[in-house]
């Protein structure tokens, strides 16, 4: 998988490069704005990470031509603004992702790859969490390789929190996507779904983990070793 | 020996106005009457000489050469009917008397020198029958008879009526005088209060002047005219010191901002290495700088930029979402957060952005302080309020209102915080024009409140947080 680094801080370009080139993928660091167009247009990348203030113009702009040319490379915009303005303009333009300067590298690292696992993402087809993996083209879910079989409703469940692997997922997105195609009467609400997916994966041994957050919805974390 | 000064320019004019009043209408009085009785002893004098002139036209001399008074006879009655109270004597040189209104007069002034062409005055006391007391003069006056000292007199008493007229206009003086003097210094004094009332209102605005308002000017409008200068000159002295401030501010600003980037160097650089004891202590020491500088970054934001309070947002909303972004790095802490939104949205007027900040800063704080293995809960009511509460010790009553100052940090504590947290939740609703408070929860632990003003009633909005309702 391929990353593009747009970062005219050599310091941080050179760290980054490196932490990411660790976690396996292939990374071209660029400095210049003029020089990221150019990267961009011969080379198709699963992913670009973007500073906002460029020596020759703004991280915005340059995000703001690509997706007009129709480009639709998932971006994460390094700022340090953190100004409201600033978080808000940035999603608009299209950004797809931010992080605030200072960040930890393991967060970087994460929001990328949370960025790739969105369906159509590089790591959309195959999603992987502590020891579970899950192919969404076959809906086959393996923990630790051996096959699970869950029903059509919890390994939904189950792809939204992979997706968005250590975030929360709201409970009104799992509604939406779940009881917004079929038959509304009849089904389980989703805590039971839920209730019966952990109980399926700690049966299993996954090391992920399904946390609750009361009022808000669920998360999955990999368990810490 | 001490002075008592009068700070008050009410009391000052009162009190130099009063002994100017006095002072004055007493001299005043005082030249009134001496001219009075003055200009009374004159027309005394003149009304003698011309009576001694009267007197002496009135000398005839007879056929045998002897010369004697023949008085008309309405003058002569006249003098009859005053009595003794007008008395004269007419003389030949220092010689014999011609006549006189009364023998014993006539004895008396025989013994008196030959009068002048100057009035010579002279006094009777205890004098006739009566025992009054008379002024009088001597003059020499021509008639018929050739040169004639001519002695005239009145009764002091006669004068009694000038007298007593005096007395009168003094009593009448004394009377108005001191009301004049009142109602003088109480038109003074309300005239100084109505030009100060507008210094009044001056002096509430500038006590609104502080740190975190340095751009009120005080207005000069209605001022007194010779307060203008000293508003003019403190307006002015606000100019620099908001500058300077602006300075301050843009300093912290900016050094905040610029510690960003190596800061980043150093965080990036450190995840690169791997290692436990002294490697963990320095990530966990530059995470705290890194805290410190966002906080620093903020709190010098919330004091440059005017907050826009005027967005429309729903509590349940904005909290459901810090909930559900700092819900991982709770759990990582092994402490979980809770959210019970209130069924309906409680939408507030507010910026959405800053209310999230407050939220966060309470929600990392319950997190720090509670117990591992207890649950921090975020709770909106319908009347425009949210609580953050958590398990941990709780704070000291006499310590609950400092912990909104800046830099404070608990006692013993050891926590990594910045201090600054609460103090920007302070900021933030001191700009919505709300109110922040810690109380016990009854749990255990504290309970942060964040008060805006009364919640709007939205019935038809539908909110994704009000939606979610509780949970397993």
């Amino acid at each position: 998988m391929r990353l593009l680094i747009v970062e005219d801080e050599t310091r941080i370009a050179e760290l980054v490069q490196g932490a990411l080139a660790r976690a396996g993928f292939a990374v071209d660091a660029v400095a210049l704005c003029a020089d990221a167009r150019a990267a961009l247009a011969v080379t198709s990348y699963d992913a670009a990470i973007v500073d906002l203030g460029l020596p020759d113009g703004d991280g915005l702009s340059l995000l703001g031509e690509l997706r007009a040319k129709g480009n639709r490379t998932p971006v994460l915009v390094l700022t340090a603004r953190d100004a409201v303005e600033d978080r808000v303009r940035g999603l608009d333009t299209g950004a797809d992702d931010y992080l605030v300067k200072p960040f930890a590298i393991s967060e970087l690292i994460a929001r990328t790859k949370a960025l790739l696992r969105r369906p159509g993402g590089a790591l959309g087809m195959t999603l992987k969490a502590g020891n579970i993996s899950f192919d969404t083209v076959e809906r086959d879910v393996r923990i630790g390789g051996a096959s699970l079989v869950l029903p059509r409703r919890e390994s939904a469940i189950l792809e939204h929190l992979m997706r968005r692997l250590g975030r929360v997922v709201p409970k009104p997105v799992f509604e939406e996507k779940l009881y917004g195609l079929d038959d509304e009467h009849g089904s389980n609400p989703i805590p039971v779904h839920v209730h019966h997916l952990r109980r399926k994966l700690l049966d299993a041994g996954a090391t992920a983990e399904i946390h609750t957050v009361r009022g808000v919805g669920y998360l999955l974390t990999e368990s810490s070793t | 020996m001490s002075v008592v000064r009068f700070r008050s320019l009410e009391a000052k004019l009162a009190l130099r106005l009063a002994a100017l009043y006095v002072a004055a209408t007493a001299l005043a009085v005082a030249a009134l009457i001496y001219q009075a009785y003055e200009t009374a002893d004159t027309l005394n004098d003149r009304e003698l000489s011309l009576r001694a002139a009267d007197l002496a036209r009135y000398v005839a001399v007879d056929s045998t050469g002897a010369a004697r008074l023949e008085l008309p006879p309405e003058l002569a009655a006249r003098y009859q009917a005053a009595g003794n109270t007008d008395i004269f004597a007419v003389r030949r040189g220092s010689g014999a008397v011609l006549a006189a209104s009364s023998p014993n007069f006539g004895e008396v002034a025989a013994k008196w020198p030959a009068g002048t062409d100057d009035p010579s005055y002279f006094h009777l006391k205890d004098f006739g029958s009566e025992g009054r007391e008379y002024y009088g003069l001597t003059v020499v006056q021509s008639s018929a008879a050739g040169p004639l000292s001519v002695s005239v007199a009145r009764a002091a008493d006669a004068d009694i009526l000038v007298h007593s007229m005096l007395r009168e206009f003094v009593l009448d003086m004394g009377w108005i005088i001191p009301l004049l003097v009142i109602a003088t210094l109480v038109v003074g004094a309300l005239a100084i209060r109505s030009a100060f009332k507008p210094v009044a209102e001056v002096s509430q605005m500038a006590a609104a002047i502080g740190p975190g308002a340095t751009s009120i000017r005080l207005p000069e409008a209605n001022l007194p005219s010779e307060i203008i200068p000293l508003v003019a000159a403190v307006n002015r002295a606000l100019d620099r010191l908001e500058q300077g401030f602006d300075l301050q501010r843009q300093f912290t600003a900016n050094a905040a901002h610029e510690l960003r980037t190596p800061l980043a160097i150093v965080t990036a650089a450190l995840d690169t290495v791997d290692g436990n004891g002294e490697i963990a202590k320095i990530k966990a020491d530059v995470a705290r700088m890194n805290r410190l500088v966002d906080q620093l970054l903020r709190v010098a934001r919330l004091d440059t930029v005017a907050l826009d309070v005027s967005d429309r947002l729903d509590l349940n909303d904005v909290a459901a979402d810090i909930v559900a972004t700092m819900a991982p790095w709770s759990l990582a802490r092994k402490k979980t957060i809770a959210f019970h939104g209130d069924d309906k949205p409680v939408v507030i007027k507010g910026n959405r952005y800053a209310v999230g900040d407050a939220i966060r800063n309470l929600v990392e704080n319950a997190v720090a302080h509670t117990a591992p293995g207890s649950e921090v809960t975020v709770c909106t009511h319908a009347n425009g309020s949210i609580g953050i509460a958590d398990r941990g010790p709780g704070i000291p009553p006499e310590q609950r209102d400092q912990v909104f100052e800046r830099f404070w940090r608990g006692k013993g504590t050891g926590s990594a915080g910045a201090g600054l947290g609460l103090a920007i939740v302070a900021e933030i609703m001191k700009a919505h024009q709300g109110s922040v408070s810690v109380d016990d929860n009854p749990d255990g632990g504290m309970v942060f409140t964040l008060r805006f003003g009364r919640a709007m009633s939205l019935r038809n909005e539908k909110s994704p947080a009000a939606a979610a309702g509780p949970s397993e």
